[in-house]
């Protein structure tokens, strides 16, 4: 049976056992509800490091950032409810000075902010901005998966990542972080080629034995890139154009220095608001990757913001989440569900529930979902050595690049089911071998069960 | 240009000369050797990645120090003047970790490589670089030294920085525009504070920044808030290497680093200056109330011309000189016994502390199989004895200062100069060798098998022996049931014997590593405190020499005044009226350089 059926069962189980705890039931009944959710992402990072600015990248649509839990999920009109203690209203979303804000109200202290927004983006998982004085527990508390923003891997960044993994099943299932190497545009002075060398940086991060074992993947990203080139406008695009059209000796200088840049001494007509305007919104590197790439030839909005988006690392971002996190979304709401049931269990330890304990600890020691991630992680980490064709046949078959069959199974192409069961037989065959063959060491022959499990249940879903 | 300073000590050591007074004219000769090549240690600290390194290059105009995106700089670098560019690369000898004093060996290198040999060469075995250039801004004797990024899991410990930062004369600390300060940066800021007080906050990469100034007028109110005195200067090192490049003055000012250049010249340079003068005044003054003592015991001899006062003087110089001599047995003793006291509490202090932690490695590996997280257990152990060290090493130094006071205090007579400038040894605290991973033996299958096998061989032949007696084969189901609960059994506690042996392995291995520290560590203790000792005893040793000569000086004086006849007695008082003069003017000069007020000269 697959985790997330075993999950529901035993929260319905609990739901039954719990029926006559108001607050035990109440806390079990808002988790059977968030288990037929979409995913809930939050953005978590030290203060200032540009978590709204991401978050607003991810929706394409800029918020004016709140001091308080911020939800964006998908909804056909804008609407915003506001939540507080107890009691929560309905809030309009209005359009202040190009960013939209939530209209709280009278309100002194509010807890969260739940904002409907209509986005494609928003489809697949719900996102959360915390705000810069949130405890790491309520973060994980609240969201399914984090997407960690850092600038350079310090200790405390080490110390909120490792606090995530404190209870004993989150320490099982370290399944539901991405490290995200923010500010990337800041990297090495502003430099063109910053968000190049930013990658290679994110490459090292995710080889790291330090950072392996705590996030699933570690990418770079330039929010103020990406958000700007999300909600570009026609005039700040004829700004660039008319800027990427001045000489590159000329512009140089003016693009030395954000003061500069805004200096009155411009060689061109722009307005200096318009210029401040820019800054504002590009960043100086911004604006300095806009002009080369304009002049390279991507002078048109629609192909200037996609080069923009797939330079800023929005993209790989994006694709990050949906391998990582929003593919996995069962796992990570058994996840959610089995620690949320954990709670209960703990809190409120009754004759009725040891059966319920029981099935929780088998549920979370044979889940086979974790196995898979974990060994996604050992091999990434080089805790598990494979022999290097062998690992990236491993990586796919246990879902390190989606979890439908066919991308388990490599095809780049709608492969009939009678193809792809003779190919995962061939696969099956070959892993069971390795799975027995005595020579191997231990690790080795460990990672080739769980890969023959991945191929068993694969080939129980083609049938 | 010669300072004023050294105008006046020339001539007070000439004036030592004249009156044959060669203890003095040496000490003061010291004094000046010392003040005339001064080297100011300005250390360049801040967190990672906030453009130490490219600082350092752009104050010198010169890519000396290596920069790049990801972490760079992993080692110190010197930078400091010479007059051709020169560098080196300092790095333990031998590629043994030994774990006592490593000794070091000096390579040099061209200038365009040092960048990068020094991110070739594996961290571990390079101790720092130094680079020498030609430049105006380094000829004070300015050096200046860029540091690994504090609080960064990549660069080596922390703790070798703050070593460094307690021999600094000024600190710049290092944080960018794109950021205000963070808690840990001002938590920083404040323990660097408390080693060296001349700290001044550099606020890079402000071309990069359209709020730089918001950033900076928020800086300031937080180093307000936190009681921190240090000033902020906001600079763009892109602006000012392009500036270099290109010539442009305009540039250079908007770059802000003429004001830094400024800051370093007035505040570290001249307040340098300002030192010097001081410790100048303060020996000076000291060494010419000596040669003027005996200058006027001679003329009042003279003015009174009385026989009997004379004479008296003379004896009362004679029981001083005995007193003096009785009295310095006292303070060498109180000298012994508290250095004595101090070497053995230090060291006890260490003890404790490393036992404390190998009690926490003992409970630890009693229940943690040490097959897994090895890595984190090396870290913590690492960090723990730095702290340990640091927290043992900063008492000692206090304790030191201490004892000097307790010393001075003992002393027969109180002088401005009695305390010793410093008494800290230089390069402490090397690092001690690598945590030795123990042996890890896994259970493999086939051991598994081997011994669950020979496990139930005995159970299957007990068994099946007590079995046959009732008529069944020596081979049935009974025995070989037993045989597999006797091959179970043995392979369990094969594998708790294994697990058991792993954790020795791992306990051994903590506590050599331990007890390797603790030899290293307290040798070096013992070895600063033998230094402070000897530093002290030769400072007060000489003291007391010099008070000496100086009471005997009066002693021969006064004797010379009784024997004496009148002409030449009316000869010589002219004399020494005239010295006389000359001193008191020396004196007034002197303490015109101190700053302070004029004291009145005494006898």
């Amino acid at each position: 049976m697959k985790i997330d059926h075993v999950t529901w069962s035993i929260l319905q189980e609990a739901l039954a056992v719990y029926r006559d705890s108001p607050r035990a039931f109440g806390w079990l009944r808002s988790h059977v509800e968030r288990f037929t959710e979409p995913v809930r992402v939050a953005v978590a990072g030290q203060p200032g490091i540009g978590k709204s600015t991401l978050a607003n990248a991810l929706i394409g649509e800029s918020f004016a950032p709140a001091p308080t839990f911020s939800w964006y999920r998908n909804g056909s009109a804008a609407h915003a409810q506001v939540f507080s203690g107890g009691r929560f209203a309905e809030a309009p979303v209005v359009r202040r000075g190009g960013r939209m804000a939530v209209d709280a109200g009278s309100w002194d202290t509010v807890d969260r902010v739940v904002v409907d927004w209509p986005s494609r983006s928003l489809r697949d998982f719900v996102l959360i901005d915390t705000p810069a004085s949130a405890a790491p527990e309520q973060i994980f508390a609240d969201a399914d998966a984090v997407v960690y923003l850092m600038r350079h891997l310090k200790d405390d960044d080490l110390q909120f990542l490792r606090s995530a993994h404190d209870h004993p099943i989150a320490r099982v299932a370290a399944v539901n972080t991405i490290g995200v190497l923010a500010r990337a545009d800041e990297i090495g002075g502003g430099r063109i080629d910053a968000l190049s060398s930013a990658k290679q940086i994110a490459r090292r991060y995710r080889r790291d034995v330090q950072v392996q074992p705590l996030c699933q993947n570690v990418v770079a990203c330039a929010g103020l890139i990406a958000v700007a080139a999300r909600t570009m406008r026609e005039d700040e695009f004829q700004a660039l154009r008319a800027l990427a059209a001045l000489g590159r000796e000329e512009l140089e200088d003016h693009l030395l220095s954000a003061d500069r840049f805004v200096g009155t001494a411009f060689p061109l007509d722009l307005d200096p608001a318009v210029r401040q305007g820019l800054l504002e919104r590009f960043g100086l590197f911004g604006v300095r990757l806009c002009c080369a790439l304009v002049r390279q030839g991507f002078d048109t909005t629609v192909k200037l913001t996609g080069q923009l988006v797939q330079r800023s690392g929005l993209g790989e971002l994006r694709d990050s989440i949906a391998i990582h996190l929003v593919e996995r979304r069962e796992v990570l709401k058994a996840r959610s569900a089995l620690l949320a049931l954990d709670v209960v269990l703990r809190m409120e330890p009754r004759p009725g529930a040891r059966k319920l304990m029981a099935d929780l600890e088998r549920a979370v020691a044979s889940a086979h979902d974790f196995r898979e991630l974990r060994l996604v992680a050992a091999l990434q980490g080089g805790r598990t050595k494979l022999p290097p064709e062998l690992e990236t046949e491993a990586m796919r078959l246990v879902g390190a690049e989606g979890t439908t069959s066919l991308a388990r199974l490599g095809f780049d192409y709608d492969a009939t089911p009678a193809e792809q069961r003779s190919v995962l037989l061939d696969a099956l065959a070959r892993w069971q071998a390795q799975a027995t063959d005595p020579h191997l060491g231990g690790d080795h022959r460990r990672a080739a069960q769980i890969v023959v499990r991945s191929c068993e249940g694969l080939l129980t879903g083609l049938i | 240009m010669a300072p004023p300073w050294l105008d006046v000590l020339d001539e007070t050591i000439g004036a030592c000369a004249t009156h044959r007074r060669p203890d003095l004219e040496a000490r003061l000769r010291e004094k000046r050797a010392q003040q005339v090549d001064p080297k100011l240690r300005v250390l360049v600290i801040g967190e990672s990645k906030q453009g130490k390194s490219q600082l350092v290059n752009a104050l010198i105009n010169a890519p000396v120090c290596a920069v790049g995106d990801d972490i760079t700089t992993t080692v110190p670098t010197f930078v400091q003047h010479s007059e051709t560019p020169s560098a080196a690369l300092v790095r333990n000898a031998s590629s043994r970790r030994s774990i006592m004093n490593a000794p070091t060996e000096r390579v040099a290198v061209p200038i365009e490589q040092v960048t990068k040999q020094v991110s070739a060469i594996h961290s571990g075995e390079l101790v720092r670089a130094e680079i020498g250039i030609p430049r105006a801004l380094l000829t004070s004797g300015l050096v200046l030294i860029d540091t690994p990024g504090i609080g960064d899991t990549r660069s080596a410990n922390t703790a070798s920085t703050f070593a460094t930062v307690l021999q600094a004369d000024a600190v710049l600390m290092v944080s960018d525009a794109t950021g205000e300060l963070t808690s840990a940066e001002l938590a920083l800021l404040k323990k660097v504070m408390a080693a060296c007080p001349n700290v001044t906050v550099v606020i890079t990469k402000t071309d990069l920044c359209p709020q730089w100034r918001t950033v900076v007028e928020r800086n300031r109110s937080h180093l307000a808030r936190a009681g921190i005195p240090a000033k902020l200067l906001p600079v763009s090192a892109t602006l000012r290497l392009r500036a270099a490049k290109t010539g442009d003055q305009v540039l250079n000012t908007e770059s802000g680093f003429p004001d830094l250049l400024a800051c370093l010249q007035r505040d570290i340079v001249a307040s340098a200056d300002l030192l010097a003068r001081r410790a100048v005044s303060v020996v000076a003054s000291s060494v010419i109330s000596q040669l003027v003592t005996p200058l006027r015991e001679e003329l009042t001899t003279h003015d009174s011309s009385h026989t009997a006062a004379t004479i008296s003087t003379l004896q009362e110089a004679q029981r001083r000189v005995d007193e003096l001599r009785r009295r310095s047995a006292r303070w060498q003793n109180v000298l012994n016994d508290e250095m004595a006291d101090l070497v053995s509490d230090v060291e006890y202090d260490l003890r404790d502390r490393t036992r404390k932690i190998l009690r926490e490695v003992d409970k630890t590996f009693d229940e943690a199989d040490p097959a897994q997280g090895w890595e984190q257990f090396e870290q913590w152990l690492e960090d723990n004895l730095n702290d340990a060290a640091t927290t043992n090493f900063a008492w000692l130094m206090e304790r030191a200062e201490w004892v000097a006071e307790k010393v001075a205090r003992n002393f027969p007579v109180y002088r401005e100069d009695i305390l010793p400038g410093s008494i800290l040894p230089d390069d402490v605290l090397d690092p001690v060798g690598k945590l030795d991973k123990p042996k890890i033996e896994p259970f493999t299958i086939t051991q598994k098998v081997f011994t669950g096998l020979r496990g139930s061989y005995g159970g299957v032949l007990m068994f099946g022996l007590v079995t046959s007696l009732a008529g069944m084969p020596l081979i049935n189901v009974i025995s070989l049931g037993a045989g597999a609960l006797f091959g179970g059994k043995t392979i369990k506690d094969e594998s708790d014997a294994r697990l058991k042996r792993r954790q020795a392995a791992a306990k051994a291995a903590a506590q050599r590593h331990v007890d390797d520290f603790f030899i290293k560590f307290s040798k070096d203790c013992r070895d600063a405190g033998r230094y402070i000792q000897r530093s002290l005893r030769n400072h007060f040793a000489s003291l007391a020499e010099e008070m000496q000569e100086t009471l005997l000086e009066s002693a021969r004086s006064a004797k010379r005044a009784v024997q004496d006849d009148a002409s030449q007695r009316d000869q010589r008082q002219r004399e020494a009226r005239r010295e006389l003069d000359k001193l008191v003017t020396l004196y007034k000069r002197v303490q015109a350089l101190g700053g302070g007020a004029a004291m009145e000269l005494s006898a």
